[in-house]
């Protein structure tokens, strides 16, 4: 097989792999030779156990060799964010907290591949406790963004989207609270979904903001992403916010050359880099080329997003997280002392700064005195902002915007200033707040660095929003192209 | 909307222990970022509050006993255990 294994879409290879053609075994081999070539430099993955990959690889060859495959993912390789709980691998969420802790269970979605028979490929490296958008707030190690070496991938799944840009891995899960699948895809030239409030279990997801999490699938295709998104979405009792498709009914994509895409008014304009600018109309300029009917929308409560998302995100943190004490698992603190000093040292010594700024915020605004001056009046913002979403997708199928206002940056540059950083997500909060599904799909570049654009949904619209990703993936063929390592 | 917050006592109740360096850090970091929270406070806000329910079904499920880990899986991830329990500093004092 003369081209590379690693530059394929996971569904060449579950076709190659379905006539035949490919062993799992080959293909990973592939992959771990293209992972000793590659992942030091980018600094995707912070684990891999090879010889438990190839074992699994063996075992799916053995079923399909016995006629019993399970599907368009047997064989294939799937990494995941090392936030999402498989048994027998680490799940460290790049925390000193965590960090020797091997999970004694698999997650749902761990569960779901397992079942679909897709190879269970490595931890890949994120923002300590998904707090990021650049992870450089990982405990473990860097990763850098495959396009150039000296910018960040975005966070707080930038393993994933650097894995898949890289070609480390065909497909990949990422977790998202504020954008944190959908910005990393954007800045690494991939394709990133957020799917609808619980269409996917989170049983296993180490919570970070419960209101807002979504595990979602990501991968170099629209296509990919899909087949991704079939395997993961199913009814789970042990996350009672899932409900699984087989309860509701996913809206049919249709016709994405009829789609009404509503373009909202300012998005384009102030914060956001010319060139993203320029990427983002022309790719309004293909769907209108293509029949589909564009109208400006109206968001007026916009401004008030970010804010909104960095209080609820906060509270809800400073709440998840009081659970790391030192006690029944992660780093308990070697200093002696009362339980109570004992749970404070553990605390301080096992989390970053980046976990500790989150949770000091998140506590402040839960407190007494200023809980209803801030935790109260954000949940009042998001019932408004989630109001004016569905009242302009009452109008219109999707919404249309850059997923991030401005390509990469450069590694450092916003180490400083945690504000500026969390203006990343100024795109990509609204459809956590009101729980909307979201995708970012590849549509050029600025300069070498990749720009994606962002489709928000109705509550279970993801089928459109794929369906709209594809028209455009087939005519451009952006998300094919892989940087030179 | 008035800043006004302790950092010795934000850190008691988020449990953190923080030198003198990450006291003046994180206090002009929260203050930075709290400014910009302003923006909610000026809102003209609807009454009611989002709960984040998306779905309407009733999502629980029945209580009934099922799978769980087990005490050598529990054991095996705790900081430290004996005789297949759990160990922690005294929290009780023989005198009390």
């Amino acid at each position: 097989m003369a081209d590379a294994l690693h530059t394929l879409a996971a569904a060449e290879l579950g076709r190659r792999l379905a006539a035949g053609a490919l062993t799992s075994r080959a293909l990973c081999g592939a992959l771990l030779a293209r992972y000793q070539a590659v992942n030091d430099k980018v600094g995707a993955f912070t684990h891999l156990d090879q010889a438990d990959v190839l074992a699994q690889a063996d075992a799916s060859d053995a079923r399909r060799q016995a006629g019993q495959g399970r599907g368009p993912l047997e064989g294939i390789p799937v990494a995941i964010k090392d936030n999402i709980a498989v048994k027998g691998q680490p799940l460290t969420c790049s925390s000193k907290m965590l960090a020797p802790l091997v999970s004694p269970y698999d997650s749902h979605v761990a569960e779901r591949l397992r079942a679909a028979g897709a190879i269970l490929y490595g931890r890949l490296n994120m923002d300590e406790f998904a707090m990021g958008s650049s992870t450089e707030n990982s405990a473990i190690r860097k990763t850098l963004n495959p396009w150039d070496l000296a910018r960040i991938p975005g966070g707080s799944s930038g393993g994933s989207a650097a894995a898949l840009a890289s070609g480390l891995v065909p497909l990949a899960l990422g977790s998202d609270t504020g954008g944190s699948i959908r910005q990393p895809a954007s800045h690494c030239g991939v394709v990133g979904l957020k799917p609808t409030y619980g269409l996917i279990s989170r049983f296993g997801l180490v919570a970070f903001a419960s209101s807002l999490d979504q595990i979602g699938p990501m991968a170099r295709s629209v296509e990919d992403c899909e087949l991704l998104l079939n395997a993961l979405a199913s009814a789970d009792a042990r996350d009672m916010t899932c409900f699984g498709p087989s309860d509701r009914t996913l809206t049919p994509g249709g016709d994405a050359q009829k789609l009404r895409i509503g373009i909202p008014k300012g998005f384009l304009g102030k914060g956001v880099a010319p060139e993203v600018a320029a990427a983002v109309k022309a790719a309004v300029e293909f769907y209108r080329a293509q029949g589909c009917a564009i109208s400006e929308v109206e968001l007026p409560s916009a401004d008030l997003a970010v804010p909104t998302y960095y209080v609820v995100a906060t509270a809800e943190a400073s709440s998840n997280l009081g659970r790391y004490d030192g006690v029944r698992y992660g780093h308990r603190s070697a200093t002696a002392g009362t339980p109570f000093e004992m749970m404070t040292a553990s605390r301080s010594e096992g989390f970053g700064p980046e976990v500790k700024r989150r949770i000091l915020l998140g506590t402040f605004v839960l407190s007494a005195g200023y809980a209803d001056a801030y935790y109260v009046r954000a949940l009042r913002a998001r019932a408004k902002i989630r109001a004016e979403y569905l009242a302009a997708l009452a109008g219109v199928d999707v919404l249309l915007t850059p997923t991030v206002p401005t390509p990469a940056f450069k590694v450092g540059e916003k180490a400083s200033d945690p504000l500026q950083l969390y203006l990343e997500d100024i795109f990509t909060i609204p459809a956590n707040l009101a729980g909307l599904p979201a995708i970012s799909v590849p549509c050029g570049k600025s300069g070498h660095l990749p720009v994606g654009f962002h489709l928000v949904g109705a509550p279970l619209s993801e089928a459109k929003l794929l369906a709209a990703g594809r028209l455009f993936e087939t005519a451009h063929g952006y998300a094919h192209q892989q940087p030179a390592l | 909307m008035a800043v006004g917050f302790d950092i010795d006592h934000l850190a008691k109740l988020a449990r953190l222990s923080l030198t003198a360096e990450e006291k003046a850090l994180y206090s002009s970091q929260l203050n930075q970022i709290l400014g910009h929270f302003q923006a909610l406070a000026d809102a003209d806000l609807p009454a009611t509050i989002d709960d984040a329910r998306v779905v309407d079904e009733a999502a629980l499920r029945s209580d009934e006993p099922g799978p769980v880990l087990g005490a050598e899986a529990v054991t095996r991830i705790a900081p430290a255990s004996r005789d297949g329990q759990i160990s922690v500093p005294r929290v009780v004092d023989d005198e009390a």
